[in-house]
């Protein structure tokens, strides 16, 4: 574990424990009686089940000087804000340098929960250099990842013998209903943090330090991790079940699925895929759970296979019930998915809940911001093409968004993201 | 936008203490102290024919530094070339005399290449300053005969800008007068179509100059009575309307003929009391004076009404003349601009430069909306035309408004 995956606890850390009333209410919902709440109830534990519950906002990550970059590895934090951004007409090659510069430095300080530069100015005729909101805020383990999309190797900046070996747009998928007004960008920041306030403060400052340079093409805010790692309780999408119970959690996992090696300037980054998955979630209310579950191919509370009893039964696929179908229905989101089904491809899943309000037709307007890691994009492309083609859960949800960004390591102290780009 | 310029009745003796807010900038909260660095004592050696002095922007334990490796040189060209190691809350380095700029690099970050600026300074004690810095003033020493004038060019260059603008500010009311009396014998006539004409051609005046005139009130009007408030009584619209005091001027006119379609006698009275407000205000601003930032809180100022008025289609809500208003509040920005120039290019070229850029793509963008064949000569900025246009409008203008709202503090500190 290294210090891009857990942060480092700010003094006067304080745990929450459940307690010995509290323990029972971890709630109905989550614990279920798994092995893994069991084990947590003790009112005394320390492990690292305890930290799954506990929200610490003084914890905070240090982004330079680390194998990897911040936001990737790193425990799912509570919120995200995801945006995109276009290179703007005439910005030159010169100017996205000092951009990635800028940033760098800036994440770094927003990292370490200090403004970038005065609130209040010592010259009266001078705007502020940070926008204040976040004065007093805690760095609530914040971390900014920065993608770099496909169309800023293109002719415009001379980069185009730099380009990430495998970085490219996705193709079109089954089931896509993109619209352009969420689909790519040349730049992306994945900025999550466990204030919501802390992260907004992020982003803004981060966007404005750049509008002679880029624009803002599409964001998303997520309100809700979608995904667990190590340690961490497994989530709920809006859908009402888990997420991400076999997702990636370990180290090897992680150098085998999700890192690159021995690519050039891009060593120890990875790629980033995202999605704006929107769901019916009315519809989806409106179906019995029993389908539900067919469906998912997990059952609701517990969130075990159908196969199984509890969440981290391995699912048996080969299963069948009393009239010779298989149990876990070969359509379900499960099956689909699986990495046995799909020759072992696997990606790190780090998605969050979303919600734009209330849509067109009146309908609760919300879904899945779907991010993912992996080494190669080809993976996704897999796991998509046979989800967006036969996935039963398909009837209750769109891909709405799309794009792909390559993820770079993280700079040395006195560096900054992609400055191999510049050399 | 509120420029620091207070509100002006119009029977005082008009243009004296107009701009007492415009401080001088105090640079920098805390103390000066000398450079502590080894090399600081002795003076920093000379190499083509300038004085060089590095500048080193580091992170240490107690906060990110600025260091001089010399901190004297002899009168004459020093150059100081500024490295940012590893100081990630540093972006800014200023020369200052006196807390007015002389030099400085901006956008500075780690792992860019170093950076220099060069100036010519005479002998006396000069600042630098490191906004951001554990200590953010150094005390810079220049031995030998003082400056004649260290920033003279600068100062004296923008102080003739601020002339300039209060002769194009008057030449603008001037012909707002004329403009304004042109659409009262229009709608005197009754001839709609006549004085639809007249009213786009009376538009732009006001909004070239808004910012710099709209804080006028008439004489024993109390703070917020806007019976007595002079932009009200000309700009008001539907989504600033008092009540209490009612619709008047350019836009209680627009109202009639667009929307109504028809002039009324209440139309003939609000344009003959147009005409005598736009001549109350023209005389009061015959007496106005400017300071350089008041130019540039200007330009920002009409940017604002931009962003927030007219590419929201609430400037003119009946005629959908928006962008004709736009193109106007962009000009009278740009003309603002345009004479702080000489003298901003002295201070920070590399600003100027941006901003400069950034104007140019407004226009461009803007100008894709002629259409001769409306009135005014811009596409209708109808609510269809909005939702398909807004967006990217309202980012190339905020891409200038945000370089543009940097230049204030320049100038204030050149005087």
């Amino acid at each position: 574990m290294t210090d891009t995956d857990r942060p480092t606890p700010g003094v006067g850390r304080r745990r929450f424990f459940q307690g010995a009333a509290g323990g029972a209410a971890l709630g109905a919902l989550a614990a279920g009686g798994t092995a893994r709440a069991v084990s947590a109830q003790g009112a005394t534990a320390t492990s690292a089940e305890d930290d799954r519950e506990l929200v610490d906002l003084t914890g905070q990550y240090r982004f330079f000087d680390q194998a990897h970059p911040p936001g990737v590895a790193t425990l799912p934090q509570r919120h995200a804000l995801y945006m995109t951004f276009d290179m703007v007409d005439g910005s030159t090659r010169a100017a996205l340098q000092a951009l990635l510069a800028r940033w760098t430095a800036a994440i770094s300080v927003l990292m370490a929960g200090r403004p970038i530069g005065q609130v209040r100015p010592s010259r009266d005729e001078a705007v502020g250099q940070d926008t204040g909101e976040a004065v007093g805020l805690a760095p609530a383990t914040l971390t900014v990842t920065v993608g770099l999309g496909p169309g800023l190797f293109d002719q415009r900046f001379g980069l185009a013998t730099h380009k990430p070996e495998l970085l490219a747009a996705l193709p079109q998928l089954p089931s896509d209903k993109l619209t352009p007004e969420t689909t790519g960008g040349d730049l992306s920041l994945q900025v999550c943090s466990d204030d919501p306030q802390v992260s907004y403060h992020a982003v803004r400052n981060l966007a404005r330090m750049a509008r002679d340079t880029v624009a803002t093409r599409w964001t998303v805010n997520g309100f809700g991790r979608a995904s667990a790692g190590p340690g961490q309780q497994t989530p709920r999408n809006l859908l009402g079940f888990k997420d991400g119970t076999r997702n990636l959690r370990q180290p090897v996992e992680l150098d085998q699925h999700v890192w690159l090696r021995d690519a050039g300037w891009m060593t120890g980054g990875t790629y980033q895929v995202v999605r704006k998955i929107q769901m019916t979630v009315e519809t989806w209310d409106a179906d019995r759970v029993s389908d539900q579950e067919q469906v998912i191919g997990r059952t609701k509370v517990e969130g075990a296979p159908l196969t199984g009893r509890q969440e981290f039964d391995a699912p048996d696929f080969a299963a069948t019930g009393a009239g010779g179908q298989p149990v876990i229905d070969p359509q379900s989101h499960v099956a689909l998915a699986s990495p046995e089904n799909n020759g072992g491809v696997t990606i790190l899943r780090r998605g969050y809940n979303y919600t734009d309000g209330i849509d067109q037709y009146g309908q609760l307007d919300a879904g899945l911001l779907f991010i993912a890691y992996m080494n190669d994009p080809d993976s996704f492309v897999r796991l998509q093409r046979k989800l967006g083609a036969s996935d039963a859960l398909n009837e209750y949800i769109s891909h709405v968004g799309s794009g792909i960004f390559a993820i770079p390591p993280t700079p040395a102290s006195g560096h900054y993201i992609g400055e191999q780009l510049f050399t | 936008m509120r420029t620091s310029r207070t509100r002006l009745a119009l029977t005082a003796t008009a243009g004296l203490a107009l701009l007492s807010v415009a401080a001088c900038g105090s640079s920098g909260g805390s103390t000066s102290t000398t450079a502590s660095s080894a090399g600081g004592s002795s003076a920093a050696p000379v190499s083509a024919g300038a004085s060089q002095v590095a500048v080193a922007l580091t992170s240490g334990s107690s906060g990110d530094t600025c260091q001089l490796d010399h901190a004297q040189a002899a009168a004459g060209p020093v150059t100081f070339t500024v490295t940012n190691k590893d100081a990630a809350s540093l972006t800014e380095v200023e020369l200052i005399s006196d807390q007015r700029i002389l030099g400085e690099k901006e956008n500075l970050a780690p792992g860019l290449a170093p950076v220099s600026f060069t100036v010519t300074l005479g002998g006396g004690s000069y600042q630098l300053y490191c906004p951001g810095a554990a200590t953010e003033n150094l005390t810079f020493t220049v031995t030998g005969a003082p400056a004649t004038s260290a920033t003279g060019d600068a100062a004296t260059l923008l102080a003739a800008g601020t002339k300039e603008y209060a002769a194009y500010a008057a030449q603008t009311l001037a012909g707002m007068q004329t403009a304004v009396g042109a659409l009262e014998t229009a709608v005197a006539s009754g001839d709609v179509a006549a004085a639809k004409k007249q009213y786009a051609l009376a538009r732009p005046f006001y909004e070239k100059v808004e910012s710099a005139v709209e804080g006028f009130v008439l004489p024993g009007t109390k703070p917020g009575d806007n019976k007595g408030n002079l932009d009200y009584l000309i700009d008001m619209r539907a989504s600033t309307l008092d009540p209490a005091v009612g619709w008047h001027g350019f836009h209680a006119i627009e109202r009639d003929l667009w929307r109504g379609g028809a002039i009324t006698a209440s139309t003939k009275a609000q344009a003959a009391q147009l005409r005598s407000d736009t001549a109350k205000l023209a005389s009061l601003a015959t007496a106005l004076t400017y300071q350089p930032e008041d130019l540039a809180n200007g330009a920002a100022g009409l940017l604002e009404e931009v962003q927030s008025n007219k590419i929201r289609g609430e400037e003119e809500l009946y005629s959908h003349l928006d962008l004709v208003d736009f193109a106007a509040n962009l000009e009278g920005a740009e003309q603002a601009f345009a004479f702080l120039k000489p003298g901003l290019s002295k201070l920070d070229p590399a600003l100027t430069a941006t901003v400069a850029t950034q104007f140019d793509r407004v226009v461009a963008s803007l100008q894709t909306y002629r259409d001769t064949s409306q009135v005014g000569g811009y596409a209708a900025w109808t609510p269809a035309l909005r939702s398909t246009d807004a967006a990217a409008l309202s980012k190339a203008v905020q891409a200038l408004q945000d370089p543009l709202s940097q230049i204030a503090q320049k100038v204030a500190t050149a005087q």
